[in-house]
This record gives structure tokens, C-alpha cells and sequence, in this order.
């Protein structure tokens, strides 16, 4: 049976590129966020082609992607979030499609987000943005975020410990969320892989048994599809709600 | 797991930089707030849609009102053009049956008047006839002419 964790092989394509001893090469991983990427572009730029009052079908699914992500600001940030929409809207759909593309069969694609290392920039990216809004819009009293008011003074030491420790721990807690959802799917996609050949090549009764574990692994594509939306949407609606506390404290 | 194989980090962590950084310049910003201008578009186009059609409905509200007043108003004027109307007719009729009244007097009276004289002209032939008739029966019964004014005297004294 093949090592389910062989999928997440990172492999070098093309020459490798060194700066000043720093490895840049491009990888598989590097494709696929291009293809993903790519994927974007095209479904944007086919949707805005021609912006029209009255949406078509490329528009409409845009619009309906891009209300959905100012709606999830509006509820958890307010009015005020709104101007970062487009930033939430790029992390959502890049996700998105990063976990989408991933699950594709038989053409060899690979999950960028099943790396922490790729989880963990894009959960930089929502990290600073929200110290960058904090400082910009509170300054100082931006540290107001880790004194919840009416906190007895004697337990405030405490309190204001392990505000900053929750606080420091969310692009952990964001970055392992999402890498692990990813990996965890596609080693189970890969295990009921190995159960199909390794049952289904039983010599008395070829293929038969095969079918069970293949049945499951429908399922799991099924479950899979749902968790690569779901995560996506976990991702984007923490970052608004992380957010929030940069715009608002609280 | 490669995933926690640091020599994986760099590398991926640069392209994700780069690739994020391209799909947010280049793909998102240039293109998402069209999109965005056109639902703030399309929303401005529908509130002002309604309140076209809110201020609409006020006006043929106060169409209807300004109708219904209207109607009021010519029905309370054709009702008092059926009074004064009616109140012309009774005194045009009364005035009429005095002018009739008057006619028929006048006739009436003519006619008095012209039944007196022929009955005073009836008279005086019937009182010239009757002392002719008396002066002939005295001439007949008596022989004797008596003058016309005498008979007519005695007659008078007769009476």
C-alpha cells in the first residue's frame, strides 16, 4: 500500500532557485496556488468583464460570493469592516480554491493548504492585518484589547496573561485548523484508496470486496467537498471576527 | 510528514507570498470593486424606485382626494340647483296663474260688461215696446191716443 502521506510531497519542479543560500525553488506546491490563483483570476475577470445592472451568470456568481463575504463583515464588524472585504473576499476564495482543486482525481493535484507553512503565511496575513488596524485606528489603546472591562483588579494580571496569550496563539490556532482539516481528509481519501486495491486484488474473487472502501471513499469525497467549503468559510469568518477587535476592541 | 520538514517553509512560503500578493493586486482589486459598484448601483436604482413609486401613490392619493372633493362639491351645487331650480319653477307657475287669473277677470268682467249692456239695451226695448203695446191696447180699448212720454210716466209710477 502507497504511504498516504506521499501525497504531500513537496517536489522541486524546474531548476532549483537559491538566493544567498535561501531556497526559492518552485514547487508542486507552488503550482497549484498558481493554478488556484489562476482559477480566481478567471472566474473574476469573466464576472467583472462587463459589469452590468442587470447581473449574467458569471457576474451573479461573483456578486453572490462577494455579498456573502461583506455580509459575514456587516454582521461582524459593522459598517466599518466593509473596506476590507476585498482582502477577506481573496482569502476566502484562495482557500477555497486551494481546497477545492486539491480534491480533484487521477491528474496528480496537490493541496497547498494541507502544508502549515502555507496555512501559516495566509494566517500571518490576517494576524498583521489585524495589529496593523488596531495601531492605525487606536494606537496605544489598542492593548485595551487584553483588559476586558470590569474585571476585578486582583485577577487582572491574569486576565490580561492569557488574553495576550489567546491573542498571540491565533495564527497558530487558524494556521493548524485549516492544515489539519486538509491533511487529515486527504490521508483518509488515501488510506480508503489503499483498501480498494488492497481488497479488491483478493485472488478467489477479484474487485468484489473492492467495493466497499470505494463506496466509503464517494462518501468521503462527498464529506470532503463540504469540509474544503467549510474550512474556507472558518478561515474568513475568523479573520472578520479577529478583525472586529481591531476595529471595534471590545 | 514533508509538512513539518523545514526545508519545505522557505519555498512555499515565498511562492504563497508572491501568488497571494498577485491575487490580491492584480486579480482582487482591479476587479472586485466593479462589482461592488454595481450592487451599490443597483441598490441606489431600487430605493429610489420605491420612493418614485412611494411619492407616486401619494399623488394619486391626493388625486383621489382632490377627485372625491371635486365630486362632493358638484353634487352639493347640482343639489342646490335643483332647489333654486324647483323654487324658479313653483314661482314662475304662481306667477303664470295670476297672469291667467288676471286674463279671466278681464274676461269675466268684459263679459259682465257686455251682458249689462245688452241686458239694459234689452230693457229699454222691452220698456219702449211695452208702452207701445200699452198706447195701442188704450187706443183699441178706448179710442183715445194717449201720448208715448205720458204712458211711459204712468208705467214708471206703476212700478
Amino acid at each position: 500500500m502507497a504511504n498516504p502521506m506521499e501525497q504531500f510531497a513537496i517536489e522541486r519542479i524546474g531548476p532549483p532557485i537559491v538566493v544567498a543560500g535561501n531556497d526559492f525553488s518552485f514547487t508542486n506546491s507552488s503550482l497549484w496556488m498558481l493554478i488556484a490563483m489562476l482559477a480566481v483570476a478567471a472566474f473574476l475577470y469573466i464576472g467583472t468583464a462587463r459589469p452590468q445592472l442587470v447581473p449574467g451568470r458569471a457576474q451573479a456568481a461573483v456578486e453572490y460570493v462577494y455579498e456573502f463575504i461583506r455580509d459575514m463583515l456587516r454582521e461582524n464588524v459593522g459598517k466599518e469592516g466593509l473596506k476590507y472585504a476585498p482582502l477577506i473576499f481573496a482569502l476566502f476564495v484562495f482557500v477555497l480554491s486551494c481546497n477545492l482543486l486539491g480534491l480533484i482525481p487521477f491528474v496528480g493535484a496537490f493541496t497547498p493548504t494541507s502544508h502549515i507553512a502555507v496555512t501559516f503565511g495566509l494566517a500571518i496575513i490576517v494576524f498583521a492585518l489585524v495589529l496593523i488596524v488596531g495601531f492605525a485606528k487606536h494606537g496605544l489603546h489598542f492593548f485595551k484589547l487584553f483588559l476586558p472591562e470590569g474585571t476585578p483588579i486582583f485577577v487582572l494580571p491574569l486576565v490580561a496573561a492569557i488574553e495576550f496569550l489567546s491573542f498571540l496563539s491565533r495564527p497558530f490556532t487558524l494556521a493548524i485548523r485549516l492544515f489539519a482539516n486538509m491533511t487529515a481528509g486527504h490521508v483518509l481519501l488515501k488510506v480508503f484508496g489503499g483498501f480498494v486495491v488492497a481488497l479488491g486484488s483478493f485472488e478467489a474473487l477479484p474487485y468484489v470486496f473492492g467495493i466497499i472502501p470505494l463506496g466509503v471513499n464517494v462518501a468521503l469525497t462527498a464529506l470532503e467537498l463540504l469540509i474544503a467549503v467549510v474550512q474556507a468559510y472558518v478561515f474568513a469568518l475568523l479573520a472578520s471576527i479577529y478583525l472586529n477587535d481591531a476595529v471595534n476592541l471590545h | 510528514m514533508p509538512q513539518f520538514d523545514p526545508a519545505n517553509f522557505l519555498p512555499q512560503i515565498a511562492w504563497l507570498a508572491v501568488i497571494f500578493a498577485v491575487l490580491y493586486f492584480a486579480v482582487v482589486r482591479p476587479t472586485l470593486p466593479k462589482v461592488g459598484r454595481v450592487i451599490d448601483e443597483r441598490e441606489g436604482r431600487v430605493a429610489s424606485d420605491l420612493d418614485a413609486a412611494e411619492s407616486a401613490k401619494g399623488e394619486a392619493d391626493a388625486i383621489r382626494t382632490r377627485y372625491d372633493d371635486g365630486m362632493a362639491a358638484a353634487r352639493e351645487a347640482a343639489q342646490a340647483e335643483v332647489v333654486t331650480a324647483r323654487a324658479d319653477a313653483g314661482r314662475g307657475i304662481e306667477s303664470r296663474m295670476k297672469e291667467l287669473a288676471a286674463v279671466l277677470d278681464g274676461q269675466a268682467a268684459d263679459a259682465a260688461a257686455r251682458l249689462a249692456i245688452t241686458r239694459d239695451a234689452a230693457r229699454a226695448t222691452l220698456a219702449a215696446t211695452t208702452t207701445a203695446l200699452t198706447g195701442e191696447a188704450i187706443a183699441r180699448l178706448t179710442g183715445m191716443n194717449v201720448p208715448a212720454d205720458e204712458i211711459e210716466a204712468a208705467l214708471a209710477a206703476q212700478k
